[in-house]
């Protein structure tokens, strides 16, 4: 079920590959840290020990203390939005493929709904179907052209992300948006982010996201959707001579990641309200990177949600220690590659071993 | 004919669980063509890879030019003056004939690559070989048959002695063959010595001097090839006694309704209008050498590949099959040669694999019912007595055999009526071959049928009800099993248009 780990957790092989030993075995055999998953373990402990880290090199530097719930709350501000993205990614990558249009495709849906908030008067409900509706169809067209017409989705996406660019900045004609916020009209779609009442802020993003997760981890383990695309993503050629029709369900992955793209659109205007034309590339990698690190491998059939819900954490808390440390954001994207180069080394030695 | 050049002895070579080579013995001559002869797995191929260093010899010893050699690489051999032309060619499309002739080994004017010197001196190898080809032409633009030239020019470039041609013409026409032939004439005027692999016997009769028959990985004897008859050859491949008993009359019942006629039949050129009936509780074999079709003829039966016409009935009603979902609603499954590739997902679980097929039966709403997907793969690996730990297992921890015995599951847990087995024990031990038989014998004897597709000679006579023999795409013939012998099969099964 997930990723690089499982591998080591229960072949024999794995004794005189990890470091620890027979010790470490033991409490990898343990039910319960096999039932959470070793691999999300560490991964929480990472998350942790990044976050305590953070703190220390913020008071070192003398910076203004990183122990500050404000923090917290401005780091999930970009878990939401990138979670959603990430989410809809892991699908995608479980069967074998990639995404990357979904930065975007999740841009473009919130110029467009936006866009007919602002300048057309169409009612907030509407536009955020809107939204929900052009990630889907972006998934759609992906899913189409990998699914049934047999294109490679890494050029296809590529071109699907150049679109989606371009069609979110003709519709504006080149202008940015700025979606309303929470006190003006139409701006309750904020209170999907967090509630502000009296000092008190209530993280409804969060408990949004954990609702989502939850519901993806059941599709994917426990639905013939979720079966058939790991399946696939491990022995497509195999699953279609079983009599299954791969084509269906592969796509079916894309139109998932371009809908969550779509509700990330929703997300991310929430925080932050303003989205410019031509960007959002870089959430592609942010979004990548998070499920690689949880134990999605890129070569397909393994997938985690909980690993990429991890993930997405650790992504979030890295920007942000980033900047209240005072670096600029290129220092995250040199972080976020070497974190991306380990996981896919692991990955890659697992699989072998295995074979 | 002059004198040795090549001796091989006493070559003996064990895979686990196989015994490849059981001291073989092979003599080439300078200026002779010598065909090497034997059934599919009768081991010419694992000699061949023997003598060019991919395989290391247990024991025996090869002589070359009088002194005694053991090649480690493939390179090392072919520098040394042996070359094997492979029957798949080994060429870059996108380069240019000469860059091929030359790769690993450019012509360099400093550090640049000479390509105006690989072109002379590639034009000179074409003209001693008298056939023209451009040497700056495009690879890839070249048909089969003049690759194939390119690859013997390329072996002429090594200055090979000995050149070994591995089913050189499988894939040629006829007159490329007559050029073929002009061409290892030629080689063996200037003294070269030949091994020429090839199941053609019309083709062994006209180019080569002597044969030398393989059986079981074992030498059978040499032969004169003027002083020899077909049927020489056809008994000294197949004089094998069977020990397992064959089957000496068909188990099905006179009366037994056909389950599945396939009329006309044609898909490419390795199915040319096959047609055949398979009936109730029958295990209907089809027998053949490399490359005779079958495993194409079945995969667009299948659905797996696309078939350009002919007509499907299923219990006399005609039906279509576009893709396996198809074929799979219609009842028929399929277990493929290539069991890792196509049988099973081999990191998932035995009990994911089980229910591969027939998931709508495992639901409850939008779930999937994990209880009674264990109960019902626990069910199989009981009755099929599959060796694994849990249903959890990932099948990739199975042996070949277990893993077969999933696959079945598969098909079985979605209640198929026709299985087509495709060589339903290539690479399982001998214990679980037995089992595999008695297993297909209870299916039929419940009234499921079977199309059975198998390079094995004993296997064929042992399982089936009735033998259909394809040559090349075509089907030549048809044998109920107490008329089929080995001989009359092979006859058929070497029938060229």
């Amino acid at each position: 079920m997930s990723g690089l780990w499982p591998y080591v957790q229960n072949d024999k092989i794995s004794n005189h590959v990890l470091l620890g030993g027979r010790k470490l075995e033991k409490i990898k055999q343990n039910p319960i840290v096999k039932k959470i998953g070793f691999n999300r373990i560490i991964l929480a402990g990472v998350l942790v020990l990044m976050y305590i880290l953070f703190g220390v090199m913020c008071s070192v530097m003398g910076r203004a203390s990183f122990f500050n719930i404000s923090r917290i709350y401005s780091a999930l501000n970009y878990t939401y939005f990138l979670g959603f993205l990430a989410l809809g990614v892991t699908f995608v990558i479980a069967t074998g493929g990639i995404d990357f249009s979904i930065g975007p495709v999740m841009f473009c849906s919130a110029l467009i709904s936006g866009y007919a908030l602002t300048k057309m008067e169409v009612p907030l409900g509407v536009c955020l179907l809107v939204s929900i509706l052009v990630g889907t169809l972006f998934g759609l067209l992906n899913g189409y052209l990998v699914a049934y017409w047999d294109m490679p989705s890494f050029i296809t996406s590529m071109a699907s992300m150049m679109l989606a660019k371009g069609i979110g900045s003709v519709f504006t004609k080149t202008q940015s948006v700025s979606w309303p916020q929470a006190t003006e009209a139409n701006g309750w779609y904020r209170s999907l982010v967090k509630i502000t009442s009296g000092g008190s802020i209530i993280p409804t993003g969060l408990i949004i996201f954990i609702i989502a997760s939850i519901i993806c981890a059941i599709v994917l383990n426990k639905t013939k959707a979720g079966r058939y695309i790991l399946c696939l993503g491990s022995n497509k050629e195999a699953v279609r001579l079983s009599g299954v029709d791969v084509r269906k369900w592969e796509a079916l992955a894309y139109v998932l990641c371009g809908m969550l793209a779509g509700i990330a659109a929703i997300f991310f205007v929430g925080a932050y309200s303003t989205v410019q034309p031509g960007l959002g590339d870089t959430y592609n990698n942010e979004a990548i990177a998070s499920c690689v690190m949880g134990g999605t491998s890129m070569a397909g059939g393994v997938a985690s949600i909980g690993g990429t819900f991890i993930g997405v954490l650790i992504i979030s808390l890295l920007q942000e220690g980033i900047l209240a440390m005072g670096f600029q954001k290129d220092f995250q994207y040199v972080i976020t590659g070497i974190i991306v180069l380990v996981a896919v080394y692991i990955d890659n030695r697992s699989r072998k071993r295995k074979n | 004919m002059g004198e040795v050049i090549l001796t091989m002895k006493g070559i003996d070579k064990s895979f686990p669980g196989v015994h490849a080579l059981d001291h073989v013995d092979l003599e080439v001559r300078k200026g002779e063509v010598l065909a090497l002869m034997g059934e599919n797995g009768a081991g010419k191929s694992t000699l061949m890879k023997v003598l060019t260093g991919i395989y290391k010899k247990d024991s025996g010893s090869i002589t070359f030019e009088g002194k005694e050699v053991e090649f480690d690489s493939p390179r090392a051999a072919q520098e040394a003056g042996i070359v094997i032309v492979h029957q798949e060619l080994n060429m870059l499309n996108h380069l240019t004939v000469a860059q091929n002739i030359f790769i690993g080994r450019e012509i360099m004017k400093g550090k640049i690559i000479d390509d105006a010197r690989m072109n002379q001196e590639s034009k000179k190898l074409f003209d001693r070989l008298n056939i023209s080809i451009d040497p700056t032409e495009m690879m890839g633009n070249l048909t089969v048959g003049k690759q194939q030239m390119c690859e013997i020019a390329k072996a002429i470039s090594h200055d090979a002695k000995v050149i070994v041609f591995d089913e050189p013409s499988a894939a040629l026409t006829e007159a490329e063959i007559e050029e073929l032939f002009k061409i290892i004439r030629d080689l063996r005027d200037k003294g070269l010595g030949i091994v020429y692999i090839s199941h053609r016997m019309d083709e062994i009769k006209v180019i080569t001097d002597r044969v030398t028959v393989m059986r079981d990985g074992t030498y059978v004897g040499t032969l004169i090839t003027k002083e020899c008859t077909k049927d020489d050859i056809i008994n000294m491949m197949v004089g094998r006694v069977i020990y397992e008993d064959p089957k000496t009359e068909s188990k099905v019942p006179e009366d037994a309704p056909v389950v599945l006629k396939v009329e006309h039949l044609n898909a490419g050129k390795m199915v040319q209008d096959v047609s055949f009936e398979l009936r109730k509780g029958e295990i209907l074999g089809f027998s053949g050498l490399m490359g005779a079709g079958r495993t194409e003829t079945a995969r667009a039966l299948f659905g797996a590949d696309a078939k350009e016409s002919g007509d499907i009935y299923i219990n006399g009603r005609k039906i279509e099959i576009k893709s396996p979902e198809d074929a799979v609603k219609n009842g028929i499954g399929y277990l493929s040669e290539d069991r890792k590739r196509y049988g099973i997902v081999v990191g998932k679980t035995v009990a994911e694999n089980t229910t591969m097929a027939s998931m709508k039966d495992f639901m409850k709403g939008i779930f999937i019912n994990k209880k009674k997907e264990d109960e019902v793969a626990w069910e199989y690996v009981r009755s099929l007595k599959t060796k694994t730990p849990t249903v959890d297992t990932e099948v990739v921890n199975l042996s070949g055999g277990n893993q077969q015995k999933v696959v079945i599951a598969k098909w079985l847990t979605r209640n198929c009526d026709i299985l087509i087995f495709d060589e339903p024990t290539r690479g399982i031990d001998v214990g679980a071959k037995s089992e595999i038989y008695t297993l297909m014998n209870e299916l039929v004897a419940q009234g499921k049928s079977i199309i059975m597709i198998s390079s094995e000679m004993t296997e064929i006579l042992r399982m089936s009800d009735r033998i259909v023999v394809m040559c090349e795409g075509r089907k030549t013939g048809e044998l109920d099993i107490s008329e089929a012998t080995q001989e009359n099969i092979m006859h058929m099964a070497t029938q060229r248009k």
